[in-house]
Parts: C-alpha cells; sequence; structure tokens
C-alpha cells in the first residue's frame, strides 16, 4: 500500500536524508565523546588542589580535635557520656557554612523530677568549639530544640545533653561546609 | 548597621487545645556580626555585635534559656517547644553584646 504511494523519486530523496541524519548524529556522538574527554582532563587537573587542601583540614582537625577533648573535660570532668537517647539532625553538606540548620531531639522524658536539663552544642572546627547552651525545663513538654549555627570549616558537630539526675548523652554527626561561616578565617 | 534591626516574628499553632505540647518558633532581625569580619573597603575590622542570651518565660516561670556565642547565625531563628496547661503570656528576651535589649510577648490560650 504504502509503495504504490510513494513514487520512486520521493524514495530516493527520503534515503538522503536518512544519511544526513546519520552523519549529523555521528557528527555529534564525536562532538560528545570529545567534551566528555575534555571535561574528564579538566576536573582531574582541578581536584589536586583540593584534595591537598583536604589534608591539611584534616591536619587542622586532629589539632583542634584535642580542644574539643579539653573543653568536654573542663565542662563535665571524667564523666562517662554515653552515646544514646540524642539525635542530632545536620546536613551532610552544608553550603554555606553561616547558616548550618541543626536539631537536637531527645526521647528522654520531660518530667517533673526527671527532665532534660541542659543541650550543649559543639562545633569541633571553631576557633571556641563550645558555641552555645540551652536550659531546658519540664515545662518543654519535650526535649527538642533547632537553631541555625556558623561553622567555619568541615568538622564534627557534638550535642551533649544533661538530665536532671547528672548524666550525661551524646550524638555526633559530620559536616562537610564548601564555604566557611565565620568571615577572613 | 543593618536596618530593622531586632525586629521579632514569633510563629505558634492557631488552635492549642489543653495541655498540647505546641511548637514555637522565634525568629529575630540580628546581624550576628563575630568581630571577624573585615570591612572589605577600609580594611578595618568589623566589631563584635551578637546575642548572647535568649530568655524564654511562660507566665512568670522561665522555661527555657539560650547561652550563646558568636557562633549562631544571622538573624537567629529558635525552635522549642511548649507544654499549653494553662493561659499565660509566652514572653522571649533577646540580649546583645552591646547592651540591646529586645523582647516580644505572645498570649498562649489553650481552649
Amino acid at each position: 500500500m504504502w509503495g504504490k504511494l510513494i513514487s520512486g523519486g520521493d524514495i530516493n530523496i527520503m534515503e538522503q536524508k536518512r544519511d544526513d541524519i546519520a552523519l549529523t548524529r555521528r557528527r555529534f556522538l564525536k562532538m560528545a565523546g570529545t567534551t566528555c574527554v575534555s571535561l574528564l582532563i579538566t576536573e582531574s587537573l582541578l581536584s589536586f588542589p583540593s584534595s591537598a587542601a583536604e589534608e591539611k583540614i584534616k591536619k587542622n582537625e586532629i589539632a583542634e580535635g584535642e580542644n574539643i577533648n579539653e573543653t568536654l573535660k573542663r565542662l563535665f570532668g571524667n564523666r562517662k557520656i554515653e552515646m544514646s537517647h540524642v539525635d542530632l539532625k545536620a546536613p551532610i553538606i552544608a553550603e554555606n557554612g553561616a547558616v548550618v540548620p541543626i536539631t537536637v531531639i531527645s526521647d528522654l522524658p520531660m518530667d517533673k523530677d526527671n527532665y532534660v536539663k541542659k543541650i550543649y552544642i559543639f562545633v569541633e572546627g571553631n576557633l571556641k568549639p563550645h558555641i552555645a547552651t540551652i536550659d531546658l525545663a519540664p515545662a518543654n513538654g519535650k526535649a527538642e530544640f533547632a537553631m541555625r549555627i556558623k561553622m567555619r570549616k568541615s568538622s564534627n558537630i557534638r550535642a551533649v545533653l544533661e538530665t536532671s539526675s547528672g548524666k550525661l548523652y551524646n550524638d555526633i554527626k559530620p559536616v562537610k561546609v564548601t564555604i566557611g561561616g565565620c568571615g577572613g578565617l | 548597621m543593618q536596618e530593622g534591626i531586632g525586629e521579632v516574628k514569633i510563629r505558634i499553632p492557631k488552635s492549642i487545645s489543653k495541655g498540647e505540647i505546641i511548637k514555637v518558633q522565634a525568629l529575630i532581625k540580628h546581624p550576628m556580626e563575630t568581630g571577624l569580619r573585615e570591612d572589605k573597603k577600609t580594611g578595618e575590622k568589623i566589631p563584635a555585635h551578637y546575642i548572647h542570651d535568649v530568655s524564654i518565660y511562660y507566665g512568670d516561670t522561665m522555661i527555657t534559656r539560650c547561652d550563646w556565642t558568636i557562633a549562631i547565625s544571622t538573624n537567629p531563628l529558635i525552635t522549642f517547644y511548649l507544654k499549653a496547661d494553662r493561659s499565660a503570656p509566652l514572653k522571649i528576651i533577646w540580649k546583645d553584646n552591646k547592651g540591646g535589649v529586645y523582647q516580644e510577648t505572645v498570649q498562649i490560650n489553650p481552649q
């Protein structure tokens, strides 16, 4: 049926068109291939300095990691800090270190004689790791608090909870910061 | 100086039933200057100007208090919870290191 409708001349034109399409497709694939390769090369070139910078950060973190331990020792002495009952919510990657939203949630009760008394927030990579203390009361009804903090560089955030009976619980989350948030440092 | 410094917005649920644990959000306009930043034009350090104390009262009792340093973001936003067991004002007071005191009160009326 189609053979009847399409005359010989038309078929020739169609074949030519198909050839054109095939050619452009080949050309396109070639171009795409070369751009991909060039992109790969530039990316690999760019990645060298950044990995060196990351190593530098790691070395600093170790030095300042001692600071956080000193801070913890100063605040809590040799008291045991358990790794439970606290959920610290923070982004895995913070694009802007000046605004890092965090939420501290605990399943601990908020009863009259047994409640979460204090929440301590630490950013291990900041010059002063202990950045905030929040006092709570049974009237809060729920041990949950959220705020936005500044981070100088990629590091761990730590939330320590102190109950009215003097028990300590904590949670630690690593956060990667792309742009530091303290200005000039 | 940032304009509108000390402007406050507090958000509570529209209807509250008695004894319900409600979510409260409070936002204040504040530069939260760290003292580490430099003025790009003059090259001089911008002096620190930040909120170091937030006190939250439900009626006459203090229910939550924040002790802050420079590492809190500009225009601080806090989210906390409150057990709405009586009709009382909820008062939030922010204090900064330059002596600025900002406060706002909302009425909590559980049904």
